[in-house]
This record gives C-alpha cells, structure tokens and sequence, in this order.
C-alpha cells in the first residue's frame, strides 16, 4: 500500500458540514439497521479518507447513489412473487393517500342534508363536489354551491352575481327587472315555489343565493347576500 | 443491438486503474481518485463486476481503532483477461468505444 493517496490516520477534526454529510450517508446506508449492505458499507468506510467539505459532500452524494443501486438490485434478486407484492403495495398506499388528498382538496361527495334544495336535490342525495376549480372559472348563475355558515354547511343556487339588481314580482324572480327563467323549480306545486322578497343589489364580492325549493329554503331572502369567501364548493353533477 | 458488456468509458477507465498493478489490494476511495470516477458511479461498476466474478472482494480490518473496516478490490485472473482485451479492443478502433459497437465485434 504505498500510494500516497492513501491517508494517515490523523486528519483534521471533523467540520459540522462533514459530520452532516456523514450522517445523511449512515442514515441512508443502514436505516435503523446496525449495518447496511456490504456496498453501502464499503462506501461508508472510505468516507474518513476524503478531504474538505466538498469532496465529503461529493462522496456521500455518490455514495446515495451507490446505496440506491445496492438497494435496487436487493429488490430485483427477491423472489417474483414478493417483488409484485410489495410493487402493489407501494401502489396501493400511493393510491389510498393521493385520492385522501383529491378527496380533501379537489373533489369530494357529500349528501344532501335538507329539503331546501327541492326538486333538484332531495334529501339524501349524492352529489358531486367541486372545492378547486369554480375559483378559476368563476362562478355564473344557476350554478349550485355549497357555502358554509357558522352551523352548518347549506346548498344553494346561486341567482344574483354583483352588481345584480334582484327583485320579486307575481312570486317570480327578476334579476334587473327581467323575470328569471328557472326551469328547475318544480313547476307542479306553484305554492311551493312562490318566491316573494325586498329588493336588493347584490354588492361587489357577494353572491345573491336561493334554493330552489322557496317556501322551506332558508337563503338571502331572509340573510341578504352572502360574501363569496363562504363558497366552498360548487356541484358539478347528482349522483344515481 | 445488444451493447457489449464492459466497454463504457468509465469502466475502461477503472480497468486502467486497476490493471496499473493487477495483484494489489485498491481501496475504492483510491479508485474514484485515480479515475477521476464519483462514488455513485465507481461502486455500481465494482457491484457488476464482482456479481461476474471479475473482481474479487475482501475486508481488510483497520489497524486504527474505532475505524470499521475497509472493502479492498482486485481483478480476478478472468476480469484481467476480459479488461486488457476491452482496452486493446479500444486501441485498435482508434478511438472511442461508440465505433467498435456498431461493429458488434469483440476484440
């Protein structure tokens, strides 16, 4: 052994950048284990040859590497069967956290709670919810949303947008002095659906909200309109 | 095509490393120095050829205390064979590597 790359025992004292460098290396060599594969090993014990620093940090970067390698061809030597099952596991733990996430975030289903949505929506039913997207595209009229109120959650349509002027006349809607046409409401029972209220303009931000069924539904008539920061979600459809 | 084993520039480059004194013990972080090879790169190079039998492995026990032993390399008598053919075969194409493959030929 007489290159004179080869090192003497006595070296500098370790820099806290070399002692992290060091510690990343362990950890991903061995885990919780006391020792890691051979390979991982052999990287790990050249690691007090190297010099400053950069060259620490160079060799554990390479020495990731060299352990991830090992690792791998670890994985490749194991029986099939017990490759395909973790292989569906990882998958499955994957699949189960990425759709808790769209499920929290992105779209999620809820259940009808009341009748004031009637008969679009009837209690019980399931529908789907859209949290994200109705923040870019905006929201228009007849869109239905959820909105939360410091009790409970409440589905509604929406009927005025800013700047609307919205009035009542003959137990129908006008929005501008225009009567809404408003197919959805369940044109069998006009008492239940005879709307009746004072005439607002719906301030910038804010939302002017009915439900569909007018004679039980709880919404602006009653609260005014309401500020588009308590919109939640809008339905994208009703689920059989 | 299917690539001839044993002819990437890197592992040409640790066949000289290595063939400089075919029957001395090396120390990888000696290796990565004279090849001028990063750690990520070396060791997966060492794995493949020992997983051949072309180089063969020992731990040398350090004569420092509280220092873990340390993993030593040298060709077998197959690997020396198999690294000098891969370099002459690099010598007489001339220049690099890429051009013997096409050629499907070994040396």
């Amino acid at each position: 052994m007489t290159s004179p790359l080869i090192s003497t025992p006595h070296r500098a004292t370790n820099s806290p950048t070399r002692r992290i460098a060091h510690a990343v290396l362990v950890a991903a060599v061995r885990g919780r284990r006391d020792r890691g594969g051979d390979w991982g090993e052999a990287v790990l014990a050249e690691f007090a040859e190297t010099t400053g620093n950069l060259e620490a940090i160079r060799w554990t970067w390479g020495g990731l590497r060299a352990a991830w390698h090992e690792r791998r061809r670890r994985i490749h030597q194991l029986p099939r069967h017990v490759r395909i099952t973790r292989r569906a596991v990882s998958v499955l733990i994957i699949a189960v956290v990425a759709g808790l996430a769209v499920n929290q975030w992105l779209l999620t289903v809820h259940t009808m709670p009341s009748g004031s949505m009637e008969n679009t929506l009837l209690i019980g039913d399931r529908y789907l919810v859209d949290k994200v997207s109705f923040r870019i595209t905006g929201l228009h009229r007849d869109d239905i949303v959820e909105l939360t109120t410091p009790t409970s959650l409440r589905v509604k349509r929406v009927i005025g947008l800013p700047g609307d002027t919205i009035s009542c006349a003959g137990g129908r809607v006008l929005v501008d002095g225009t009567p809404l046409d408003e197919p959805y409401l369940a044109s069998d029972y006009p008492d239940e659906t005879y709307t009746d209220c004072t005439t607002v303009t719906v301030p910038p931000n804010q939302l002017y909200l009915l439900g569909d069924h007018r004679i039980v539904s709880q919404d602006s008539r009653q609260s005014g309109p309401v500020n588009e920061n308590a919109i939640v979600g809008r339905m994208l459809l009703k689920l059989p | 095509m299917p690539r001839i084993p044993h002819t990437s520039p890197q592992t040409l480059q640790l066949f000289e490393a290595l063939l400089d004194d075919p029957q001395r013990w090396r120390y990888g972080y000696d290796l990565s120095r004279e090849t001028a090879l990063a750690s990520g790169t070396l060791y997966p190079i060492l794995m493949r050829l020992t997983d051949q039998r072309l180089l063969e492995t020992a731990w040398e026990p350090s004569d420092e205390p509280g220092r873990p032993p340390r993993h030593i390399y040298r060709l077998t008598a197959e690997g020396a064979t198999l690294a000098r053919q891969r370099l002459a075969a690099r010598k007489t194409s001339g220049a690099s590597i890429a051009q013997t493959r096409p050629a499907g030929g070994l040396a």
